[in-house]
């Protein structure tokens, strides 16, 4: 069952009661918050929201990967559901795409995608992030019908009956050639709203939702394309609203101490995951190291105790 | 087998094989005391070397630099090779000063902490770049305290699938662009704001700081840990396992381990050890006859070494010099390199007695990670330098630091000038161009530092570049010059008015460099123009490395190129070989009309005919190729060029399985040529082309005892690819009634029988491995059912049911053959094995190796090496045939390329490290050493180590040194093997001889 959702703000009751209903909850709330001209969230979107007991796993590519090591969307997320028992899985691999372009290391692609769909599975996730689109919207238009087949298929590898599923548009790009580089963005977005429409998953519109450079003084990326802190604490009040929540505006979401633990979390299941030397412990030259592979289960109970650790500091800020 | 399952293999397999050998010759560690390990250095004569810093100080270095202060900067890691559950990662940055100048250091700061495996550390920007691990990091101390309280992630997604492999080697190029590496088994996915950049296996990026540009310089290499650039800008890199010494990089070179290439290019010196870091010395400090010598270090062998480069064609010879030091101290381990700002050399020891990063436990507890030193080697006799803080001086003078003899003062000056930026410094700068005297023999070099200037100057801002200069630069009388400005046409491309005009002049350069360098540049550029002018270079004679820029030129702008042979257009000139070249280069069949056209007119040059007729059988189909075949069987045409298009012709059937179109049958001529080559070409087309009226004069040749053998066997061997019930008869005839009774003949016959029929091979081999006395026919044999599918195990099965026994040494030989093969093969192996326990006296079960040892075996094992063992009876045994050492491994020039050269194994291998490899080859197999094991859909599974790997081909070197090309769309499955040498090749040398043996290898190099 939803745990409840902002406990302070007004119209909480409303939120608690939608969320219970499976509407969307903040559907009018997030097209005003869209930049002029921009197409806004459909009210069709599948309603998503995080229960006691959710294992999450987030895959993506660099977006993904830097929010292990910034926390900012994990910490709102956690900081949101005080009373819930949460564990969170960051799978993002830089450059990545739907195709698991990053994760073939030895082997090609196709492989790394298995790997990838094997890994989800071991961790038995009951809702997942996928966060794709923006290195495929390099390849436009002609890029594009191959993408949406990819990502649905995707959806289709990751779903089981205990398996939520939400979909993140990529945020925008702020670059020299941001206006060409976001028009290409915008139809991938178009298409990954299309897909979780169409596969009844949740979605979290970035590309919407945040900010732009439209706003004067107010840029969320550090190089363009890579969000900044304050980028980071944006997309989490968006994953919070689309979540069911009016507002993130809590003291957990805000403090260090809760994020630098989940970030030393997320550092510890990294190692696990994605263990250094990994040729010589697990690969090809697994007859050298092979005997040092039993360490890397030893990151388990570390990260788990990790993760309790945050859920104290959560509650303890209450 | 699939991977997995292959591994599951060879883990079980060296399950067995554990014993606690690792390293046993290290038990004596010596004391960490520098001063004990500076006496025991051996400094060349002249020179001289004091401690500068050592730990507590500093720990593991791994990486230094200098800043424009004269500070050095070290990265250093205690928890590399691998973080253990629960550690915190808590590697540093530390800043080493020397304050009174005595050249020791005085101060030291912790610039940065909290660092995972921080393998390069590079000074600029306010702050330091720094590598930690996947990350591309910069930090920076923006509150003056001299720590870094600001960290900025400005690249990620790098590799870490090996840590001795992570981005390393950072270090400013000429163009102010930060240049650094990543080793083999990296595979890097980066996102930047222009794209995701992605470089799978060795490589060297090149990145500007400022625009966030990111791309790949050169690709390759094993371990490619040193990277310097010569005065003018070239550059220079070093491997620390390939092997092949000082290899020349240029944009878009490929060296070994390049994935994706067919081609690949050579260091210049082959055969010597492996080195780390690499720096040009230079300046007042030292002596004339050290001035541009290289200076690097083979740290697995206690040495740091010197060589010196000559310029040659396109590039350099290299040519190795004494060491300028030699450690007998295991601990010594020299890594990096650098001039100081005192004009001395600086050397990082890493100091460790375990250096080996896959072959030694992660966790053995020799690994040191508390020790590290700088060394600082000075010119005896000699004052040092005077130290400078560029950062004090003002932009003239900084400009006039230019004209140092010290690249350090000269690189020191150019980084304070990029950080004062544009507006600063342009204005002084044109001024500066203006003073400068054109009849300084320095001039044109000087003239070329100012357009460096302004090429990175330019890059951060919006003012105009100096056209005018980059003209100037491209006409200087100097060819180094006119290269160097040559590259920079491509860094200002967007903003100069016809960037690829301003080139044209460079492909037809008397200059080989400038003809390499403006090559790469057009073909960066790209456009058909552009692709054009690239290809004048063609007209010219071309050493290695300007050929293979000509050809990647040639094929990268493929789509600029083609469409305008193809309708005529294209501008050659009147030399139609540029299009040979282009066509043969990138493999472009569609233009293979054109050629034949050109062919049929008689308008092309002698020159270009075999050219053409070459590109044409390579690349056409079966009409094409039928031009080429009766260019073949001409008589005008010499068996030399006959062979040598047949070998195309043949490769094109290899590869595409094309055949000329119509009757063949008239290579029935060439294959009674008396030329031994040409007529075994002509044997093996047809069986390529299924001449079956050839049968009959096959089967003369190879029963009569006229001809070479090389055609004999060739004969056989296409009797194997013949079809029908005639070459089949003849082969079984051969099996049993050979001319002469050779066992050779009989076994190539058994051979070729085994991809007929694997059953009929079988029947044979059991007949005549159970008599055969000659041990290579009997290994041919072997090695013939372990290519086929199914063939180890249907001669196993042959085994089973035959009554006949084989001898013990038929049995090792099959061993031998299986180990080779990189697989398993269960049921051969145990066949074999229980042919050897019938074959003993005792009957009983047979040992895994005579020589196999506990650890106190081991230990007296290792004393009788060091006490009793003599090094010429070892060198002697190495030589001995039975052996087979010399056919696969190298030692100086002599000796095979199939494993590991041997030359300095004594110096980079600890004794038990050599023994346990001689006894278990596959236990610890080096990199680049690794097999693939390859299915093909015409049923062979063939083992080797990878040469190349493109999208259409893979070439592995098969035990015997071959190469074997195949085509990628052949390939079944893919699995990894393990090493290629034979277990047991030494079971036959009594306790002794192997002593001998082990004290010779551990004595080379030493």
């Amino acid at each position: 069952m939803p745990v409840s959702p902002a406990r302070s703000s007004h119209g909480a009751y409303l939120l608690l009661l939608a969320s219970f209903l499976s509407l969307s909850p903040l559907a009018s709330l997030r097209g005003q918050d869209a930049a002029p001209g921009q197409t806004t969230s459909r009210s069709s979107d599948v309603a998503w929201s995080l229960r006691d007991g959710d294992r999450v796993v987030f895959l993506g590519d660099t977006f993904v990967e830097r929010e292990g090591d910034r926390g900012f969307i994990e910490t709102a997320l956690v900081a949101a559901h005080p009373e819930a028992s949460l564990t969170f899985r960051n799978l993002g691999w830089s450059g990545d795409t739907v195709w698991a372009e990053s994760r073939g290391v030895f082997d090609q692609p196709a492989k790394g995608y298995e790997r990838m769909l094997a890994l989800v599975r071991e961790l038995k996730p009951t809702i997942v992030f996928v966060a794709y689109g923006r290195n495929e919207s390099y390849q436009g238009e002609a890029g594009l019908a191959a993408f949406r087949t990819q990502l649905e298929k995707l959806c289709d590898d990751l779903r089981t009956a205990d398996v939520r599923l939400v979909l993140v548009t990529p945020h925008r790009f702020e670059t020299a050639d941001a206006a060409a580089r976001n028009a290409a963005l915008a139809v991938y977005s178009q298409t990954i709203r299309d897909v979780a429409a169409a596969k009844q998953a949740g979605l979290v519109d970035l590309f919407t939702q945040l900010p732009t450079t439209a706003t004067p003084g107010h840029t969320l990326t550090e190089n363009g394309v890579h969000l900044s802190n304050a980028g980071y604490a944006e997309a989490a009040r968006v994953f919070v609203a689309a979540s069911g929540h009016a507002s993130s505006a809590d003291v957990a979401a805000r403090s260090v101490t809760i994020r630098n633990q989940v970030v030393a979390k997320n550092r510890l299941f990294f190692h696990r995951w994605r263990p250094a030397n990994e040729t010589y412990i697990f690969l090809f030259r697994k007859h050298e190291q092979g005997n040092n592979a039993v360490e890397i289960p030893q990151f388990d109970p570390l990260v788990e105790a990790a993760e309790q650790q945050v859920r104290s500091l959560v509650k303890g800020t209450r | 087998m699939n991977l997995r399952l292959a591994f599951v293999a060879v883990c079980l397999m060296m399950s067995c094989l554990r014993p606690a050998l690792a390293q046993r010759g290290l038990k004596d560690i010596p004391s960490p005391d520098p001063v004990a390990e500076l006496a025991a250095m051996q400094v060349a004569e002249g020179y001289e070397v004091n401690l500068f810093a050592a730990d507590p100080l500093i720990t593991k270095p791994l990486q230094m630099n200098f800043d424009p202060q004269g500070r050095l900067w070290v990265s250093s890691s205690s928890v590399y090779p691998q973080i253990k559950p629960g550690e915190v990662a808590n590697d540093t940055v530390t800043i080493l000063e020397d304050r009174d100048g005595d050249g020791r250091a005085d101060a030291h700061t912790v610039f940065a902490d909290g660092l995972l495996m921080p393998t390069a550390v590079q000074p600029g920007d306010g702050g330091a770049y720094v590598a930690n691990s996947t990350e591309f990091l910069h930090l920076s101390d923006t509150n003056g305290d001299g720590k870094a309280d600001s960290r900025r992630v400005v690249l990620s997604g790098f590799g870490a699938e090996d840590t001795h492999h992570i981005i390393h080697t950072f270090r400013y190029g000429p163009d102010a662009r930060l240049y650094f590496n990543q080793s083999i088994y990296i595979h890097s996915h980066v996102e930047t704001p222009r794209g995701v950049r992605r470089l799978n296996a060795g490589g060297i990026w090149r990145f500007a700081p400022e625009s966030l540009a990111l791309d790949v310089f050169a690709r390759g290499w094993v371990n490619t840990w040193g990277h310097a650039f010569d005065r003018w800008g070239r550059s220079l890199v070093t491997d620390g396992a390939g092997g092949e010494g000082i290899n020349y990089g240029f944009p878009g070179a490929a060296y070994l381990t390049a994935a994706g290439t067919p081609r690949i290019l050579k260091g210049m010196n082959p055969g010597s050890p492996k080195y780390c870091g690499l720096e040009i010395v230079d300046g007042r400090h030292l002596p004339d006859d050290a001035q541009g010598q290289l200076i690097t270090n083979d740290f697995r062998a206690n040495r740091v070494c010197r060589f010196r480069l000559t310029e040659q064609g396109s590039g350099f010879a290299s040519e190795k010099l004494s060491d300028l030091i030699h450690s007998q101290r295991v601990t010594f381990r020299p890594i990096d390199v650098k001039m100081g700002p005192d004009g001395a050399i600086y050397i990082a020891d890493w100091y460790n007695p375990i250096i080996q990063h896959g072959e030694v436990d992660f966790r053995d507890e020799r690994r040191d990670r508390t020790h590290g030193r700088i060394w600082r080697v000075t010119a005896k006799g000699r004052p040092v330098l005077p130290r400078i803080d560029f950062t004090k001086l003002s932009t003239p003078e900084l400009l006039g630091q230019l004209k140092s003899p010290e690249s350090y003062a000269r690189d020191m000056a150019k980084r304070v000038l990029f950080a004062r930026g544009s507006e600063a410094v342009v204005p002084e700068l044109s001024k500066w161009i203006q003073s400068l005297d054109s009849l300084d023999p320095d001039f044109e070099r000087l003239r070329l530092e100012a357009l460096r200037l302004r090429q990175g100057l330019d890059r951060g801002s919006q003012h105009d570049i100096d056209a005018d200069l980059l003209k100037a630069v491209l006409a200087s009388p100097d060819a180094r010059a006119r290269a160097a400005a040559a590259r920079i046409v491509c860094d200002w491309a967007d903003r100069l008015e016809a960037p690829v005009e301003l080139l044209a002049q460079t492909v037809d350069d008397p200059s080989a460099l400038v003809r390499l360098e403006g090559v790469r540049a057009l073909a960066t550029l790209g456009g058909r123009r552009a692709a054009e002018l690239a290809l004048h270079a063609a007209d010219h004679e071309r050493d290695d490395a300007l050929d293979y820029a000509v050809w990647l030129a040639a094929r990268e702008t493929k789509e600029a190129w083609l469409p305008a042979v193809l309708d005529g257009t294209f501008a050659d000139d009147g030399r139609f070989g540029r299009v040979i070249f282009a066509v043969a280069a990138a493999e472009a069949s569609a233009a293979v009309p054109r050629i034949v056209t050109a062919v049929a007119g008689g308008k092309i040059t002698d020159a270009d005919r075999q050219a053409a007729l070459s590109a044409i059988a390579k690349l056409g189909n079966p009409d094409q190729l039928r031009v080429v075949f009766d260019v073949v069987t001409s008589p005008a045409t010499s068996p030399a060029q006959a062979t040598t298009l047949l070998d195309d012709l043949l490769d094109s059937h290899r590869r595409r399985r094309v055949v000329p179109t119509g009757d063949v049958s008239a290579i029935e001529k060439l294959v009674m040529s008396p030329d031994d080559a040409c007529a075994a070409r002509a044997i093996e087309a047809t069986a390529a082309w299924q001449v079956t009226a050839a049968t009959e004069e096959l089967a003369g040749i190879a029963e009569a005892g006229s001809r070479s053998l090389t055609v004999r066997n060739a004969a056989i061997a296409a009797l194997g690819g013949l079809p029908g019930d005639p070459p089949r008869a003849a082969l079984l005839k051969l099996c049993t009634n050979a001319p002469g009774n050779d066992e050779g003949f009989k076994a190539a016959a058994i051979a070729a029988l085994v991809p007929r029929s694997v059953t009929d091979a079988a029947a044979q081999a059991v007949a005549f491995l159970g008599t055969a006395r000659d041990a290579k026919a009997r290994t041919v044999v072997f090695q013939a059912f372990l290519k086929a599918k199914d063939g180890a195990a249907t001669l196993a099965a042959a085994f089973e049911r035959a009554s006949s026994t084989l001898s013990d040494d038929a049995a090792k030989d099959g061993q031998q053959a299986v180990s080779a093969s990189g697989r398993q093969e269960p049921a051969l192996t145990q066949a074999l094995a229980a042919a050897i326990a019938r074959a003993s006296t005792a009957g009983t079960q047979p040992a895994a190796s005579p020589h196999a040892m506990d650890p106190a075996a081991l230990d007296a094992f290792v004393s009788l090496v060091r006490d009793k063992a003599d090094v010429s009876r070892g060198a002697a045994i190495y030589a001995r045939e039975n052996l087979k050492c010399v056919t696969c491994h190298r030692i100086g020039d002599q000796g095979g390329r199939v494993g590991p050269n041997l030359t300095a194994i004594g110096a980079s291998s600890p004794l038990d490290y050599v023994i346990d490899s001689l006894l278990y080859p596959a236990k610890n197999v080096k990199e680049g050493y690794n097999t693939v094991v390859v299915q093909t859909a015409d049923g062979q599974v063939l083992t080797g180590i990878q040469v190349t790997r493109s999208d259409a081909e893979l070439v592995l070197r098969d035990a015997t040194g071959k190469e074997m090309k195949i085509p990628t769309a052949d390939i079944d499955e893919e699995s990894a093997g393990t090493s290629l040498m034979p277990a047991g090749l030494i079971d036959g040398l009594s306790r002794e001889e192997l002593a001998d043996l082990v004290r010779y290898l551990s004595s080379l190099g030493k």
